[in-house]
């Protein structure tokens, strides 16, 4: 009895859903672009007393130099470790203070800072933004310390979970000296190679005006903020080098597996994959309904498969790295030592048979429901909306990339989707398989999916 | 013949046509209408029984006359050859193609608004169930609770941000209702009611859900069982459907148990045997607690998951799963009004059971301290040192976390400027306290460098509890710890997720929801001498205990 809904609410509803047409629109936002080429972005809401920033400098660690893996991590990570007029554990303590959160960090193609405060605190967080990228310490004994506990959590990421590093040794094998093959935390090796003075060259070379984006989404005026970002931004300088330019990474021929060996692991940890797309690959839509189908959510392909069906592993996906230049394109999953090779035949078998069969309308109608249903609550704090403005501005992607995205997948037919796949997913010939695991135990079943590379855990490195 | 020949003639049947549509339309507007301005049933009984009255009516009308040019006449007075009943029927034809269209209309409109539907016809005359609403301040006033008759509690937090809702299952069973034989049966419980039920074969939750555009997971803990859907307004119904199925008619079937005992042993792998944290986390909990089944791990000791059988899963079900053992919370794009209804459709039906046993075992008092060593091949030593504590709702577990804060919140915190940035004896330092139904433990974990001395970082980390115990803490760190969890909470409330969480686990743990939102004025409430008694009393030698994870090599 309390379900009923006069009609009239129901017809409403039927033409509001019309007129809402497909999907999420992003928020109107105020873009600014400075003299010196810093961008602004300012997206205004007052939903919770919070303001979300994402500040992103071009670059990141596919600038990193051939030896020196690491270093703009560690750019990024001593940039928090004292600035302006403040000590490393003065910063600290003012950001939580009032409950503030701010990290810095380095991606591959940026270095991006994340922070979180109080609406009332909006000065404090551009003043400590400007600080720590115009002013940043970069002292010595803060650099010293840092390298070293970065080395050791590398050594401590070893004894816990293998698939935590997976990224690092797959990358330098699939990517090898390109770019984006290196490992973004380093290595043990390359960052005990990063002395002071090419941190400072780096910060002078790599970080400037020319390359930064503030977003900033959530609870302030924007006028305000505006002006506060204006006047902290306008006259800092560009970058004194230039960005170095990235190609596309070639594709892997043939099969080739590279071996991690860890003595005693009762779990294989396995990556199966290829160069795959960019982000500005135009058939996106297309191509998130194919994963999403194959390797993206719980009734996955991959998982079914591999967990639902044989009991082999808890779980199982298929990830696509996009950047400026095509990422990889990758399964990834983990089983006990000795169920390995069937583990890896079914993942084998399972990407054949995306490749053949492609997906059914009805599959793609699922796919689209679950995409589109789950993407508003990527766009519903101030901290997503400031991460997807500076991302869609980094990329050179507008609002379209948002607002067009539901008709793009409802556009999307069997067929379209069909050529997507043969053309983004691997055959079953070209492959690169990573594993981790006891190599003296699975070593042999593994000739027969390619030439062996083989390294240990314990090694100071991630490339071969 | 003739007669059904002259029924068409007359348009009869076409009438009949056109008042049924018409009927079922002004049924649905009218009774919608009525009802939503608060009429009584009745009122909308009586709409209903007038529609049927005019029914025959209707029908007698058109067999006994005819529209003619010259007005309304008797059929029998009407010359046939003048007779324009075919121009009639055209008309009534288009009647009964306006109605069809808005019948699809509204059809589809219902299909779209899963809320619309036909209401029934008979309805027993019930009076209207009161829904609980706030009585504190502070509270959001939308917010909505009510208990059906079978002891399902129902919380709804409306939220229209975005065409999204949540839903939040707890049950109360978990590592804490096993005992040896059975450990990890709650967990492993989680993950068969994803497998099928009788009228659903495995995988078909999911597939039903995904394709509807939902997702979800579950998690397991020591104290409870929590299911989590995530999913657009549209799907509202059908997550009920798939929810009070599962609930219903839940099929255990023997050969899914046997796969999924592989699945469960991949994630013990994961999270335990190849984790060094894991491994020494388990152990500490099997060491800290020598008779609570908080020593049980959540995943399982391996011979359970191996060896349970058929039986203990049969009983689990019967006993945890039981509607009076259940919170759900829904907070989203929706109106407490129908979450309310659709609840009593799907949940109502399903029987209460008896209440699962109490857990009669009570921790005794430690009266001196514990330590255990685990040696592996390890990359890093590993420390962890727990102190026996309160449970959820003990008076001194809100002062707890603001010490915890203080000791190990962020890159300020005491203990990380310390032993990371100042001394360097520790890679990471982080801790928490357990908050559940029966008194758990403080709990400190420590990466150490390789090669470190363990047992002078030991004494320098009990130094430093010894010196907040003695010496208390500062002003600044109070209102620095304050302002962090006071800006965490906000941080939770900015997604109809975390609102779901936070208002689901007061109500679970503190016995009332409104609790979540207090937390600002208790946190204002505590001050600097709490926190340092707290510290004394937790930071007891007594209560401790110590668990080191090293290579062999590492002996002293």
């Amino acid at each position: 009895m309390k379900r009923l809904q006069p009609l009239i609410v129901a017809l409403g509803l039927l033409f509001a859903a019309a007129a809402f047409g497909n999907g999420v629109t992003l928020p109107d936002a105020e873009r600014i672009v400075l003299e010196n080429g810093t961008v602004l972005i300012l997206n205004e809401n007052h939903d919770v007393p919070l303001i979300g920033l994402r500040a992103v400098v071009r670059g990141g660690a596919s600038a990193d130099p051939a030896d020196k893996h690491g270093l703009a991590n560690l750019l990024a990570n001593l940039l928090e470790k004292g600035s302006g007029d403040r000590s490393a554990a003065e910063f600290a303590e003012t950001v939580a203070a009032v409950g503030g959160q701010l990290n810095t960090a380095a991606n591959i193609e940026s270095i991006t800072i994340s922070a979180s405060f109080m609406a009332d605190d909006g000065a404090l967080l551009v003043e400590l933004v400007s600080d720590l990228l115009r002013r940043p310490a970069l002292g010595s004994a803060e650099f010293k310390k840092l390298r070293e506990r970065s080395i050791n959590l590398i050594k401590a990421a070893k004894g816990s979970d293998p698939g935590d590093l997976m990224p690092d040794y797959a990358n330098a094998f699939l990517f090898d000296e390109h770019p984006y093959g290196n490992p973004i935390g380093g290595s043990e090796s390359s960052l005990a190679k990063i002395r002071h003075a090419d941190l400072m060259t780096y910060y002078a070379d790599m970080v400037g005006a020319d390359r930064l984006i503030i977003s900033v989404s959530g609870d302030f005026e924007t006028a305000e903020m505006r002006e506060l970002l204006t006047i902290a931004f306008s006259d800092w300088r560009p970058a004194a080098g230039s960005l170095p330019v990235i190609e596309a990474p070639e594709m892997a021929d043939g099969g080739r597996v590279y071996l991690v060996d860890k003595p005693g692991a009762t779990q294989t940890y396995f990556y199966i994959g290829n160069v795959g797309v960019a982000r500005g690959y135009p058939q996106r839509a297309e191509l998130d309904l194919a994963n999403t189908v194959f390797g993206g959510r719980f009734t996955s392909m991959l998982v079914t498969e591999l967990r639902t069906k044989s009991g082999l592993s808890y779980s199982a996906r298929s990830i696509l790295t996009r950047n400026a230049q095509p990422g990889a394109v990758f399964i990834s999953s983990f089983t006990e030592t000795s169920t390995t090779v069937a583990a890896l035949d079914v993942a084998l078998s399972t990407l054949a048979r995306l490749r053949d069969s492609g997906l059914d309308a009805a599959m793609i109608e699922s796919a689209r429901n679950y995409v589109m249903g789950q993407f508003p609550p990527r766009l519903e704090t101030a901290g997503q909306l400031a991460g997807m403005f500076a991302t869609l501005e980094l990329n050179g992607l507008d609002a379209s990339y948002i607002n067009d995205y539901g008709d793009n997948l409802a556009s999307a037919t069997p067929e379209s989707v069909a050529a997507v796949i043969e053309q983004v997913y691997p055959s079953s010939d070209d492959l690169v398989f990573v594993l981790i695991g006891d190599a003296d135990l699975i070593r042999e079943q593994l000739t027969a999916y390619g030439d062996i590379t083989e390294i240990s855990l314990s090694e100071p490195r991630f490339h071969p | 013949m003739a007669l059904f020949s002259e029924l068409r003639r007359r348009n009869v049947l076409k009438v009949a046509l056109v008042y049924a549509l018409a009927s079922l339309l002004v049924f649905w507007l009218v009774g919608g209408a009525l009802l939503s301005l608060g009429a009584p049933v009745w009122a909308n009984e009586f709409v209903l029984l007038v529609l049927l009255i005019g029914f025959p009516v209707a029908l007698i009308f058109a067999w006994a006359y005819e529209i003619t040019p010259a007005g309304l006449k008797k059929s029998l007075d009407v010359d046939q050859t003048q007779s324009i009943v075919f121009k009639t029927g055209q008309k009534l034809n288009a009647a009964v193609s306006v109605l069809a269209v808005l019948g699809v209309l509204a059809l589809v409109g219902e299909r779209l608004m899963p809320t619309f539907e036909l209401p029934k016809i008979i309805e027993p005359i019930l009076p209207a169930p009161v829904y609980e609403q706030p009585n504190q301040d502070g509270v959001p006033q939308e917010i909505r609770a009510y208990t059906l008759d079978n002891g399902l509690r129902i919380i709804v937090w409306p939220d229209h941000d975005i065409p999204n809702v949540v839903l939040y299952n707890f049950v109360r069973a978990g590592g804490r209702n096993e005992y040896p034989g059975i450990t990890g049966l709650s967990h492993f419980f989680e993950h068969m009611m994803f497998n099928g039920t009788k009228r659903r074969a495995q995988g078909e939750f999911d597939e039903t859900m995904e394709a509807a555009g939902g997702a979800n997971n579950a998690y397991t803990s020591k104290d409870l069982t929590v299911y989590q859907d995530w999913f657009p307004r549209a799907a509202l119904e059908t997550i009920f459907d798939l929810e009070a199925d599962r609930l219903k008619n839940l099929a255990i079937d023997p050969e899914v148990v046997e796969s999924e005992r592989g699945v469960v042993y991949s994630e013990r792998r994961l999270r335990y045997d190849n984790d060094n944290f894991g491994r020494l986390y388990l152990d500490m909990n099997a060491t800290a607690f020598i008779a609570h089944p908080y020593q049980f791990p959540v995943i399982g000791w391996a011979s359970d998951v191996e060896n349970w059988t058929q039986e203990d899963l049969v009983s689990y079900f019967r006993t945890y799963y039981a509607p009076n053992n259940l919170t759900m919370v829904i907070t989203g794009d929706v109106v407490a009004e129908e979450i309310f209804g659709l609840a009593e459709d799907y949940f109502g039906g399903i029987k209460a059971q008896e209440p699962p046993q109490v857990v009669r075992t009570v921790e005794p008092e430690q009266l001196g301290e514990r330590r255990f060593v685990i040696e592996l091949d390890a990359p890093t030593p590993l420390l962890h040192i727990t102190f026996a504590a309160g449970s959820a709702t003990d008076p001194d577990t809100l002062p707890l976390s603001v010490l915890l804060n203080i000791l190990v919140g962020g890159n300020s915190s005491r203990l990380h400027q310390l032993f990371v940035e100042e001394e360097q004896l520790a890679l990471s330092v982080d801790g928490f306290q357990m908050e559940g139904f029966d008194p758990g433990l403080a709990y400190f974990y420590l990466t150490l460098p390789p090669g470190a001395d363990i047992d002078a970082v030991e004494r320098r980390l009990l130094d430093e509890l010894n010196r907040i115990a003695r010496d208390g803490v500062t002003a600044a760190e109070l209102e620095k710890a304050r302002n962090i969890m006071i800006a965490d909470f906000w941080r939770g409330m900015s997604t109809i997720n975390g609102k779901a969480s936070a208002i689901g686990n007061a109500e679970v743990f503190l016995g009332d929801y409104q609790r979540a939102f207090s937390l600002p004025d208790e946190l204002k409430a505590i001050d600097a001498q709490q926190i340092q008694a707290v510290a004394a009393k937790t930071f007891d030698r007594k209560k401790m205990t110590v668990g080191v994870l090293r290579s062999p090599e590492e002996q002293p």
